[in-house]
């Protein structure tokens, strides 16, 4: 598996041209950029999100705050519009929605899609391309400072939801998410690490 | 011969012939409930019934296990594809996404119909503006992706009220895309089959399909194990098994009764001679059953072994007693009355079998009555009629002589031995209740270990015993949907007040055609619906004619036929509507099994209000260790009657309350100590014991008789020993090999009577025969 990560390093690098130049004799990659990410400790952040809906006629505007925990806890909290919490801890999902009243839980396991979503995030805070690419075709942009991360579904199931999870950010830090829907709806979420 | 021995032996070959062709054409069964005894009541006769014939029983339980879950995963796929194209299965599910899609669509294309929460209200303008805002929350969830795709059509979320209702009872897991036990070492498939489930030949058929099938996925594969579990699996094991144990313990009966035979006559004629009536009478028991029943249940055949150890009695004590100084029909008179007696308290045990309430003991008393009945008719007039002229069979007695000798000696221990019968009677009254286990699943031929894989099967796919339910019926299928209706909404309550966790409808699956009329005359016209939706919209974010194809497809669902049995084949929604929704004998039953009774007072006081509707709550367990019980005391009141009539019979027959008294004496210590050692070896008695010990008396009151000091006194005491002796081992061996049989009925009864007849035997020699000391001369 590790020769496999650096074969596919190699060739990623190789592809970006604009990158190796950038990262001149260190051959930075996702290889690195996933070492970076995983040095995180517990992270506190608060985010603002713009989902813009076919079914509607302007963008639902979003805010609220994020948290991860290593090495699989995840909880996005929506403070606005509506109060939501949404945790991913292990295998399983719960969503609750406060004013409703509404709290589910799912397995990650059993909901196929979900989970490639749900790794999206997890992994690349985790630092685990392993996961990643279980999931996903991955390029990487840019360098240590600034990097963006494409990520294709690789899975039919989700390339039928997901065309495309955009991830930007840098030094060590995720600092956007943006995610095309093959429909055509997309969100785009920008996060800002509290000062620990 | 004589003419009359002309006559008996061309009745005989007749008698044969007929019972043959007879027995030729009788199917074997092995329905694993004729050992279950009949219910009382309605409600329990269905679920009797449908453990025999529902779709229950035609259901096939599969584990695959021994690999890392995608090879377990691959190979529960390759099965499903197979088996979908075999015709031997009707339905299979592994929890592949493809099936849970096709599901998810009939249930999309019936919402309006099937949902629950359709009502007027849910379609006025407040009732739309409630749904919509709900979707806007749902939208600004991170799940949203999810969702978007069938809002436009679905506002009002039917479709997921509906997944949410129904797949919040399936415990199953899914890993790799399909059915997976919880810890990951299984991937779960189940499987229904198009034969009845008590079609045994049809569901050994389709289980050996499905083995095969699984073995052509192997593809070179090692190591990967296949479990199958189900009732059909269940019914097949148990007819091999007893095929095997019926050939098997008959052969080694026949073998060792023979080598006994010929070990004390040195003659192979005699043997043949001897084994005569037992061959003609388990034939004429075989055709009398098929006869009576209708077919031969596959334990009346183990049951044969027994004719073959009892019935050579009547053989040998003909043979005992001739001298070839005198024609053969004067010892016969003299001998007569007294085996007419031991056939007639015989017949008087097995006869109380008819009335013990299992179809299957009834079974094995036609059997052994006819069977006894026959085998003495042909040694008292075919065997003399084929007896050549001066025959004389000298048995062996050279063992008897020391035997008198011990037994004599042995009559000074007498007093001790009633002092142990007395204590090992009263340990049996202290001991009282907790000698019997009252667990009906005893009864059950199935081996622990196959119940175990059973179990942990049903755990993995979450669907744990059912132990309480509420049953409803009504003259049509629909009517009784209605009841189950009215009945969940009773049950709804109970689970809103926590009383209960849940509970399962076949109205959920197939609402009635009134529910459904109403939920169609719910849904407004078109005009008003889109009035009602463009009010409700007003002030939210969402695009002018978004919901089209929500007004489209409720004015479709206003006109709809509505959903019929039949519209649900091929889904996963058929299988639950049959398991809970049967036909029997014109009415239909609908069952609502309920989940996590935690207020039994709370559920007791709505049990009370749902009889007056006509519904029944049932608490299996309750239920089934009730009538086990009460089948306990019918079997014993059968056996306290079948011997009380054996003793007015001995009593009759010997015309004398003293040598009635001596034949029953020791049948009565011999049930004792039978019973005291059973209990002793830690064996829990079951009712099946309890017929046990009355066929000891029915049986062993054949040796005390025989025993008894008139009978000793007109004969030989030396030559009358040695046949007694004889005719008891050779039935102790009979019963003695039922003992190691799979079958439970077989192994108690045969256990109890080997043990039983050699007791009453040795006490019949030593509590009241009078032996004398044998005179050497």
């Amino acid at each position: 598996m590790r020769a496999l990560t650096k074969a596919l390093c190699l060739c990623v690098s190789l592809m970006l041209p604009a990158a190796r130049a950038q990262a001149g004799a260190d051959a930075w990659g996702p290889q690195q950029l996933m070492a970076e990410l995983a040095q995180r400790e517990h992270a506190q952040a608060s985010f603002v999100e713009a989902k813009y809906l076919r079914l509607l006629s302007r963008p639902l505007a979003l805010s609220g705050t994020l948290s991860y925990t290593p090495p699989d806890r995840l909880e996005k909290r929506t403070l606005s519009p509506n109060e939501e919490i949404l945790v991913v801890d292990g295998d399983r999902v719960s969503v609750e929605i406060k004013a409703r009243r509404i709290k589910r839980t799912l397995s990650l396991q059993q909901h196929p899609v979900l989970w490639a979503f749900v790794e999206s995030l997890r992994a690349t805070l985790r630092g685990d391309l392993e996961t990643l690419q279980r999931f996903y075709r991955i390029e990487l942009a840019g360098d240590a400072a600034g990097w963006r991360l494409a990520l294709t579904p690789s899975e039919r199931r989700m390339s039928a939801v997901i065309s495309e999870i955009r991830i930007g950010g840098g030094d060590g830090r995720v600092r956007s998410i943006e995610i095309l829907e093959t429909r055509g709806d997309r969100s785009v979420m920008r996060i800002r690490e509290e000062a620990r | 011969m004589t003419r009359a021995g002309g006559i008996a032996i061309a009745l005989w070959l007749a008698l044969l012939a007929a019972s043959a062709a007879l027995v030729w054409r009788t199917p074997l069964s092995t329905d694993l409930s004729a050992f279950l005894p009949r219910s009382p009541t309605p409600a329990q006769q269905l679920l009797v019934d449908q453990l025999r014939e529902g779709i229950v029983s035609r259901l096939v339980l599969v584990g695959i296990e021994g690999a890392a879950p995608p090879r377990l995963a691959a190979r529960s796929e390759a099965l499903r594809l197979r088996l979908a194209r075999d015709p031997a299965f009707v339905y299979v599910n592994n929890g592949a996404q493809e099936l849970i899609e096709a599901d998810g669509r009939f249930l999309f294309e019936h919402r309006y119909l099937l949902s629950p929460e359709v009502a007027p209200a849910r379609f006025t303008a407040p009732g739309l503006r409630a749904a919509l805002e709900a979707d806007l929350a749902l939208l600004a969830s991170p799940t949203s992706m999810l969702l978007t795709q069938v809002l436009p059509a679905d506002p009002t979320g039917e479709l997921l009220g509906l997944l949410d209702t129904l797949q919040g009872e399936a415990g199953a897991q899914t890993r790799e895309g399909v059915w997976f036990s919880r810890d990951g070492k299984r991937a779960l498939l189940i499987a229904q089959t198009g034969a009845q489930g008590f079609d045994i030949d049809g569901q050994q058929a389709a289980i050996e399909r499905l083995r095969s099938a699984f073995a052509a996925t192997a593809a070179g594969e090692a190591g990967v194990e296949l479990l199958v579990t189900g009732p059909g699996v269940f019914a097949v094991g148990a007819r091999t098994a007893i095929k095997q144990d019926a050939v098997r313990l008959s052969a080694i009966a026949v073998a060792l009764v023979a080598a006994l035979l010929l070990l004390v006559y040195r003659s192979l004629r005699v043997l043949a001679l001897a084994l005569l009536p037992a061959a003609s009478g388990a034939l004429a028991g075989a055709a009398g059953v098929s006869l009576v029943f209708g077919s031969i249940h596959g334990v009346t055949l183990g049951f044969g072994v027994t004719l073959i150890g009892e019935a050579d009695d009547y053989a040998i004590y003909l043979f005992t007693h001739l001298d070839p100084a005198f024609p053969p029909e004067r010892t016969l008179r003299r001998l007569s009355p007294i085996l007419g007696l031991g056939v007639l308290t015989s017949v008087c045990g097995f006869g109380a079998l008819l009335f013990s309430g299992f179809p299957g003991l009834a079974q094995l008393g036609v059997f052994s009555m006819l069977g006894l009945i026959v085998a003495v008719l042909v040694a008292r007039f075919v065997l003399p009629a084929l007896l050549p002229p001066r025959f004389g069979a000298r048995a062996s007695d050279a063992l008897a002589a020391p035997v008198l000798t011990l037994a004599h000696s042995a009559r000074r221990l007498r007093v001790v031995l009633l002092a142990a019968l007395a204590l090992g009677f009263g340990w049996l009254v202290l001991r009282g209740d907790a000698l019997w286990n009252d667990d009906l699943s005893r009864l059950s031929p199935v081996s622990e270990a196959d119940k175990q894989l059973d179990r942990s099967l049903r755990t993995d796919l979450g669907a744990p015993d059912v132990r309480q339910l509420v049953v409803v019926s009504g003259a049509t299928a629909d009517a009784a949907l209605e009841s189950a209706e009215r009945v969940g909404e009773r049950l709804r309550a109970l689970q809103e007040s926590a009383a209960i966790a849940g509970f399962d409808s076949p109205a959920r699956y197939l609402p009635s055609l009134s529910t459904q009329r109403a939920r169609q005359t719910a849904l407004p016209d078109a005009e008003v619906l889109r009035r009602n939706l463009t009010e409700a919209a007003r002030g939210l974010p969402f695009r002018d004619e978004v919901f089209e194809p929500f007004l489209e497809q409720t004015q479709a669902a206003r006109a709809r036929a509505p959903v019929t049995r039949s519209d649900l084949d091929g889904t996963g929604l058929a299988l639950k509507v049959d398991s809970l929704l049967v036909e029997r004998r014109g009415n239909w039953f609908a069952m609502l099994p309920l989940r996590g009774v935690n207020d039994p007072t709370a559920l007791a006081s709505a049990a009370v209000a749902l009889k007056d509707s006509g519904a029944e709550v049932l608490d299996l367990k309750r239920e089934a260790d009730a009538l086990y019980r009460g089948y306990r005391s019918r079997a014993l009141t059968s056996a306290l009657l079948g011997a009380g009539a054996i003793a007015v019979l001995l009593l009759v027959g010997l015309r004398s309350v003293r040598r009635a008294y001596d034949v029953l004496v020791p049948l009565a210590a011999a049930v004792v100590a039978t019973c005291a050692v059973l209990a002793a070896a830690g064996v829990a008695l079951t009712l099946f014991h309890l017929v046990g010990l009355l066929l000891v008396v029915a049986v062993g009151s054949n040796y005390s008789l025989f025993f008894e000091r008139d009978n000793l006194r007109a004969s030989d005491p030396r030559r009358t020993l040695a046949a007694v002796l004889l005719c008891n081992l050779s039935t102790a061996i009979g019963f003695g090999l039922l003992a190691f049989s799979r079958s439970p009925v077989l192994s108690a009864i045969g256990g109890t009577v080997a043990i039983g007849a050699v007791l009453s035997l040795v006490f019949a020699a030593l509590l009241t025969a009078r032996i004398e000391r044998p005179r050497y001369g």
